[in-house]
């Protein structure tokens, strides 16, 4: 009996320190500033999906009403191609909520345009004709995933080709256009929850690190500093309470740096 | 000739158990299969790297409320174990759930407000004293 219990609490002594190697709880609060984790040097920016997917569960809005129709020129400056491409993938999400084959249609074309035009067509070939497939049946679930895919695969490319500039300003573009339109679609019917969604002053200001990082003759181009003093211009609003009016304006200072990219390519 | 036959040999026989960053991807992959069965939309970009033992890496993302994220990691180091557990920006614990299995593990997160989380990933043993880890997550 006694040996018994000895071995029972052998075992038990065995697995719970087994436990507590390798699946102690985690602690209920760190303190970020001491901890000892080194941090990726990236934030992760979600996906146009990510927000989007929320949108859904918000109500319904209008959203042929937000839909723009820029015409695309493939040709111009690389940096006002990379954010014009970034917009028109978050355009894209916008003519998927509305269900209009043939401007997703048009979308997936423009992808494929603006990524030939600095270099990565090849990436998005099979993105791109999915997206037109996929349209046309109305399968909108693989439209956005192939949307979200083209995005990721343009950026990588544009990593794999020295080109991480480029690679940011692909970003920033879908974030200013979805911004543009989660601010519109935010201001129609306001909601704390809706207006909550804007709490995103980390990517915010990673972006202004990006381009402040940048090298002097990408920083000083006239689209690519507009965008910059865009950004400081939104900051402020971000980084406090969002009321209706800082919505307002967040749309309105969005709607300005989205036409701008649009009109200079 | 022969010297390089036998090098090629030797190296045959230990290229399998050398575990691959490629190879952590595929088996978180693997642990994100059950959820895209489940209609979470898996996110087609990875993050990893090589961690000691006990060595934590902290990722930040921006998470929005009104979205449900499954966050998997996985190593292709047998006999790791690896951890990954999710605060937010002050440091609160704020999963939902988790599970820990060997070499894999997982977070559930359900933002109670949009903002930026810190995904804390950590390899808890291993026997190799770099040990290779990936991440990916989906959501719905």
């Amino acid at each position: 009996m006694t040996k018994n219990l000895v071995r029972v609490v052998l075992v038990a002594a065995f697995f719970f320190s087994e436990g507590t190697g390798f699946c102690a709880a985690a602690p209920s609060h760190i303190d970020l500033s001491k901890f000892p984790a080194t941090q990726l040097d990236e934030i992760v920016v979600p996906l146009p999906s990510e927000v989007f997917n929320v949108l859904d569960k918000l109500g319904s809005p209008n959203w042929q009403e937000q839909l723009r129709n820029p015409v695309i020129r493939n040709t111009g400056e690389r940096a006002q191609i990379a954010l014009l491409l970034g917009s028109v993938v978050a355009e894209g999400f916008v003519a998927v909520e509305a269900a209009d084959k043939e401007r997703v249609k048009q979308i997936g074309r423009d992808v494929l345009e603006l990524a030939r035009a600095i270099g990565v067509e090849s990436t998005v070939l099979s993105r791109t004709n999915s997206i037109v497939t996929k349209a046309d049946s109305g399968d909108w679930a693989t439209v956005r995933q192939e949307l979200d895919g083209a995005l990721t695969d343009v950026k990588n490319a544009m990593i794999e080709l020295k080109d991480d500039q480029l690679a940011h300003l692909v970003s920033l573009g879908g974030w200013l256009r979805g911004t543009e339109v989660l601010t519109a679609v935010v201001q129609k019917s306001y909601s704390p929850d809706g207006a909550d969604l804007l709490n995103q002053p980390d990517l915010l200001r990673y972006f202004q690190e990006r381009i402040a990082g940048m090298p002097p003759r990408l920083r000083t181009n006239r689209l690519v500093n507009r965008i910059q003093k865009g950004l400081d211009e939104i900051s402020p609003l971000i980084n406090q309470k969002i009321t209706p009016d800082s919505v307002k304006r967040i749309n309105e200072i969005t709607g300005q740096m989205v036409k701008a990219i649009d009109s200079r390519a | 000739m022969r010297r390089f036959l036998i090098l090629v040999g030797f190296y045959a026989l230990i290229a399998p158990v050398q575990a691959s960053l490629d190879d952590a991807i595929a088996s978180a992959v693997q642990a994100m299969e059950p959820y895209a069965k489940l209609g979470y939309t898996v996110r087609d970009d990875e993050w990893g790297g090589d961690l000691g033992v006990r060595e934590q890496k902290a990722i930040p993302h921006t998470l929005f409320k009104g979205n449900d994220y499954w966050f998997c990691m996985a190593s292709d180091a047998e006999g790791a174990h690896v951890a990954i557990h999710l605060y937010d920006s002050k440091g609160k614990l704020a999963e939902s759930d988790s599970w820990q299995k060997g070499r894999f593990a997982a977070v559930r997160v359900l933002p109670p407000a949009t903002g930026t989380y810190f995904i804390i990933v950590e390899v808890t043993n291993s026997p190799e004293d770099r040990t290779n880890w990936a991440m990916v997550y989906g959501y719905k």
